[in-house]
């Protein structure tokens, strides 16, 4: 007998997070208005962006590369948006100063929309003939091959520092192992949680989880993107707040909430 | 400039988005097709890649830069692999194949159980005793050892449950905070990207 064809038009069972959409749109647009009323917003310091600055100069100032690597995820992985994101300002930095960046990729789309944002950054510090073409470039689509070819660059050019960041996997500990070794400046953000014990290991300074999301709008310092962090850190408290009444209710013999926030 | 693209981007992540709650069958076939579309794209990009791959080395070669015999043999390697898979393609029994089962295959394998001596590596510089964080982590991980081998139970018998819940009670709860984070970190990105807040992609920086 033929499968019967859903004809639903609304899954019940997400609706839990048709709800949590709505309720961090909302916390987005009051955070956005109070950053456009306020010209700013206070969101406390991170130390891994903070060193970003100091690893570009170092860089500089040794007159070696910087190595860029944006992980494994290819353009469906939230990871790889904001490592874009961060890549942009890194070479706008780089581009001001004069210092050289090399960005090998794993995924070719990525690769592409990366060459696009570094040249941008370039045009935007008005020294767009410095961009050097052929700086980002496609690796391989093999983990390890890349790799491969990612520690071989390490050993070879020294880069003065190693900027992960994205979605990274098994590689993740090769990497910033043998960039240790070499003695560069290790910058990582990452998050896949099950990686994130390795860089903290091996790199110097690493921005956990929803720190690498953070980033993007931290380092721009604009109203509308500081707001999406507020919006975030709102989101995160209103999460607290549910599980505990969860527990607290299924503790008392209501265990309404605790099915609600439930996933399907 | 880019209005354009900014509206293609809202357009396309609120569809995806509404298609999430529609079970309906027609909405998953429009949905199961825009995801098809990213393999197309997918597609014509490793041809940019490729000759991304190929000008990178084709420069080192050209300018005797340190590794240069490396490029050369990525650049033969590239036009021989390619050339055999469109002549005689890739299936089994084919050169292809021949080479993908006997030189990639042990050498991802092989690349893969060098990690083992990165773990003991980063192990030894991450176990040592210089703050409290790291002395307490110090500590975990020898009583996380000791209960995880046969001799733990021998010395105490309670060792492997006191490490199952090592795993599951703290370990689990910090491992499960992160993935909240996370979450909510990737809801936001999208969102910033769907509602051109995020235009950085473009090549823009707001």
């Amino acid at each position: 007998m033929p499968e019967a064809l859903n004809t639903d038009w609304f899954d019940p069972t997400r609706a839990n997070v048709l709800v949590g959409i709505l309720l961090f749109l909302t916390f987005l647009l009051i955070n956005i208005l109070r950053a456009r009323r306020a010209g700013t917003l206070y969101i406390r310091p991170l130390p891994g962006l903070t060193a970003l600055d100091e690893a570009i100069g170092r860089a500089t100032e040794m007159g070696k590369p910087i190595l860029y690597m944006p992980g494994l995820g290819d353009m469906s992985e939230v990871g790889t948006l904001a490592s874009i994101t961060i890549m942009g300002r890194v070479a706008r930095k780089v581009a001001d100063l004069g210092s050289s960046m090399q960005v090998p990729c794993y995924d070719p789309v990525v690769m592409t929309i990366m060459d696009g944002v570094a040249r941008q950054a370039y045009r935007e510090s008005g020294r767009p003939d410095d961009f050097p073409p052929g700086s980002v470039h496609y690796v391989s689509a093999q983990q390890f091959a890349y790799v491969a070819a990612v520690t071989g660059i390490m050993i070879r050019e020294r880069p003065a520092a190693n900027i992960y960041m994205g979605s990274f996997y098994a590689e993740s500990l090769f990497l910033a192992e043998t960039g240790n070794l070499t003695g560069a400046i290790q910058i990582a953000g990452c998050d896949k949680v099950t990686q994130l014990p390795f860089f903290v290991c091996a790199c110097d300074y690493t921005l956990l989880g929803e720190e690498l999301f953070a980033a993007s709008a931290y380092i721009g310092r604009e109203p509308v993107q500081l707001a999406t962090i507020a919006a975030q850190d709102w989101a995160k408290a209103t999460a607290a707040i549910l599980i505990v009444a969860a527990l607290l209710l299924l503790a008392m013999g209501r265990p309404e909430l605790g099915h609600f926030l439930q996933t399907s | 400039m880019y209005l354009g693209p900014v509206l293609v981007t809202f357009a396309v992540g609120a569809a995806l988005i509404v298609l999430f709650f529609v079970p309906h069958h027609q909405a998953q076939a429009v949905n199961a097709e825009i995801l098809e579309w990213a393999t197309i794209v997918y597609a014509f990009a490793l041809i940019l890649g490729s000759i991304s791959l190929w000008n990178t080395h084709a420069r080192k070669v050209r300018h005797r830069i340190e590794g240069w015999p490396y490029s050369l043999v990525t650049m033969i390697t590239l036009v021989a692999v390619t050339g055999l898979g469109v002549v005689f393609g890739t299936a089994e029994g084919t050169a292809v194949y021949a080479i993908y089962q006997s030189v990639n295959s042990p050498l991802a394998s092989t690349m893969f159980a060098l990690l083992a001596f990165f773990i003991a590596s980063a192990a030894f510089r991450a176990f040592r005793a210089r703050n409290l964080e790291a002395t307490l982590l110090l500590v975990t991980a020898v009583l996380m050892m000791i209960g995880r081998v046969s001799i733990g139970e021998f010395i105490w018998p309670g060792f492997p449950a006191f490490t199952e819940w090592l795993l599951d009670v703290p370990n689990l709860a910090a491992k499960r905070a992160i993935a909240i984070g996370v979450g909510l970190g990737a809801v936001s990105t999208g969102l910033k990207i769907i509602l051109g807040i995020e235009r950085s992609y473009l090549g823009r920086s707001n």
